[in-house]
């Protein structure tokens, strides 16, 4: 079944192929420095490895689809975004992969009754523009240093094209590798827990193991829609919306690895951090955007003239359709995945106000008195136990979220084992792992009371009120590290 | 990268060597009408003979840069500009070894009186060659250069045709024949001619400089 379900993720990872590949080499192909089929080449071998060596260890861990928590919901998410991505992609316009599985999660959102954090959906918007405005900007700047170059170097034409040509395949290798480091998780992130690969022993030299082969068989998929589609793409960016020259072509995608790299790089940041200078927010930002946006830049820093402005309409459209697309995709698959597949696409949880959550909300400083009219009662969705608690405004959002929060009963079992099985155990630090050992076994029926008996351990004890940056980031890090505990722990009853 | 930067070095000596060629042909063209004003006749059938040798080298390695630029799809942004300016600068070449042909064949009589002028407006020709060549190699190497040159070759372009308006004027003002006056004519506007194609050769460099800054 699992392999089933699989199908969806590497339908992702095919229109990951198809729409991303053309933001790295759409340029140098429609130039002419490089032909498809050398593109196509060079980005099926750096995408696999960087899905292979690094894709089973980015930070966001198990994919944005982690957060779907059935098996079933994620593989009907993914179709949905797949299938929205596909359209807009027919259609020869770039589309970002993430965005719109972000739509299609919003999607299920809105179908398992779950609440949707907005600040982090504005965020996301926020980020089209200012990765665009921000790429914009560098790649003018880089389209400066490269004129600067080109007029005034004495270096023969033919040595000059020689090293934009390089420049082309290097910027682009490195740009492929880490659309697979980053992006595999995407794909097929959400079915490492469930792997059905078992570890291949290759001799006495190595293991492959489970999710290795995993992230083999997405990188494939990925490359077949490399082979199969990108080519569709490729004269969008490099041809359609402006005429890019090769040098441009090189000072375009420079822009777009430097963006990529300024905006996603976490050892940049704590380098500024440490350095007490300003850091650059981590926000995640679309490839496809970063790269339209340093086309533009080059454009207007030619004088606009020839950038053409119904493209870029036609583009920046398909920015928002996508993900509107993959939202009612998404609602109307599980709808039917549902009811007519009898999928489980949601867990089945409930929101509990009882005795232990009441008393968990009057710890964390809330007002109980309102809580009368929903005490003891049993809620089927977050979304109707918020609705309850925001009746008449009863609790201002923020705290009805995290009452909700409290009440959710969520059954989850320590089991290192389940842990060192899936190869998890290697993110967290050994006095972490201690902790948890200490609590083999253990049975928690909510996520606060597993925070709780964590804390007791410095190594999981979140700080209260962070004071700077490296505090606040500390603390992030601990609940990416706590929701992994939460996916892989959870034990429904019958399984008990 | 080897490869490729081997192809690239060779193809750079074949251009610089078919622009050699072409500013030897300017030079012999020179000292053919030399030798031919000052009855050298041997001499100058030897001159004529190189530059046949040159233009038949100019066109092979022209063909052979035309070929790595297409099989290597080398600069494919300026490939077509740059084949565009290596054969209307390999016709200067055809253009020179004509003339110098025609002479060796018509054997035109030319008095002695009309050799200062007829030197100076084959000088100007060459010369607007000469700075062709510098052009042409500032494209390749050395952008910020080629509006200079391009200058020059419109100057001397002028030159010729000045001087060989007064030529022409002269000619017409001898008391010789008519079908001779006409006969005399016809070179001394061929010559003029040279300098006229080196001129049609940097209205095309100028446009492709502008295309090749960014």
């Amino acid at each position: 079944m699992v392999f089933f379900y699989l199908i969806s993720g590497l339908f992702i990872a095919w229109t990951l192929g198809a729409n991303d590949t053309g933001n790295i080499f759409g340029a140098a192909v429609a130039t002419r420095m490089l032909k498809f089929r050398q593109a196509a080449l060079i980005a099926a071998i750096f995408i696999s490895l960087g899905a292979v060596l690094e894709g089973s260890g980015p930070s966001g861990t198990l994919g944005k689809l982690g957060s779907v928590d059935a098996l079933g919901g994620a593989f009907t998410v993914a179709l949905a975004a797949a299938m929205a991505i596909f359209a807009i992609v027919r259609a020869g316009i770039p589309v970002s992969v993430s965005q719109t599985i972000v739509g299609a999660i919003i999607g299920w959102n809105f179908f398992a009754g779950k609440l949707t954090d907005f600040n982090s959906l504005f965020t996301i918007a926020g980020s089209w523009v200012t990765a665009f405005i921000v790429s914009a900007g560098v790649a003018a700047f880089y389209f400066y240093l490269m004129k600067l170059w080109i007029n005034r170097s004495s270096m023969h034409l033919l040595e000059q094209d020689m090293l934009i040509r390089y420049g082309l395949v290097v910027v682009g290798a490195f740009g492929a590798y880490f659309l697979g480091a980053n992006n595999i998780a995407n794909a097929v992130g959400v079915f490492v827990p469930v792997t059905p690969f078992k570890d291949i022993q290759v001799g006495q030299l190595f293991v492959i193991t489970g999710v290795q082969q995993l992230y083999i068989v997405g990188a494939a998929s990925l490359v077949l829609g490399i082979y199969t589609y990108s080519h569709r793409l490729m004269g969008t960016v490099g041809k359609d919306l402006f005429q890019l020259s090769p040098a441009t072509a090189l000072a375009a995608l420079l822009a777009e690895a430097t963006v990529l790299f300024l905006f996603s790089s976490r050892a940049l940041y704590r380098l500024l951090l440490s350095l007490g200078l300003p850091t650059i927010p981590l926000v995640p930002i679309s490839s496809t955007q970063v790269m339209v946006g340093a086309v533009i830049g080059i454009g207007l820093a030619k004088g606009g003239k020839n950038i053409r402005y119904n493209v870029l309409g036609k583009v920046s459209l398909a920015w928002v359709a996508a993900p509107v697309m993959a939202f009612f995709f998404s609602f109307i698959m599980l709808f039917i995945s549902q009811n007519v597949f009898e999928m489980e696409v949601n867990r089945p949880l409930v929101y509990k106000v009882d005795k232990s959550a009441v008393r968990e909300i009057e710890r964390q400083g809330m007002n109980i008195d309102n809580l009368s009219f929903v005490n003891l009662r049993s809620f089927k969705t977050e979304r109707e136990l918020f609705h309850e608690l925001v009746l008449d405004d009863a609790y201002p959002p923020e705290e009805a979220r995290r009452i909700v929060a409290i009440c959710e009963m969520y059954p989850l079992q320590v089991k290192m084992e389940t842990l060192h099985g899936r190869g998890l155990d290697n993110r967290f630090s050994q006095e972490q792992l201690d902790a948890l050992q200490k609590l083999e076994e253990r049975k928690f029926n909510r996520r606060w009371k597993l925070d709780k008996a964590l804390a007791e351990d410095p190594a999981w004890q979140l700080t209260p009120e962070p004071k700077n940056q490296l505090e606040k980031d500390r603390n992030a890090d601990l609940k990416e590290d706590l929701a992994i505990l939460y996916r892989v722990f959870y034990q429904p009853e019958d399984k008990r | 990268m080897a490869l490729l930067m081997k192809t690239t070095k060779f193809v750079e000596s074949q251009i610089d060597t078919f622009l050699d060629v072409v500013s030897d042909s300017g030079t012999l063209f020179l000292l053919g009408v030399e030798d031919y004003l000052q009855g050298r006749i041997d001499q100058f059938e030897e001159r004529l003979e190189q530059i046949r040798e040159n233009e038949k080298k100019a066109d092979d390695l022209r063909v052979a840069v035309e070929r790595y630029l297409y099989e290597r799809t080398l600069i494919p942004e300026n490939r077509g500009d740059v084949l565009a300016i290596l054969e209307n600068t390999d016709e200067v070449v055809d253009n020179i070894k004509d003339t110098l042909m025609q002479f060796s064949i018509e054997m035109p009589e030319i008095p002695a009186e009309l050799n200062d002028l007829w030197v100076q407006t084959t000088r100007a020709s060459t010369a607007a060659v000469e700075q062709l060549i510098f052009a042409v190699r500032s494209f390749f190497c050395d952008l910020s250069a080629v509006n200079n040159y391009i200058h020059k070759v419109y100057f001397f372009e002028r030159e010729a045709d000045q001087i060989g308006e007064k030529l022409r004027r002269q000619i017409f003002g001898l008391d010789i024949d008519l079908a001779r006056k006409s006969h005399l004519r016809w070179f001394a506007i061929h010559i003029e001619q040279i300098s006229d194609y080196a001129q049609a050769v940097c209205d095309r460099l100028a446009i492709y400089t502008i295309k090749r800054q960014l």
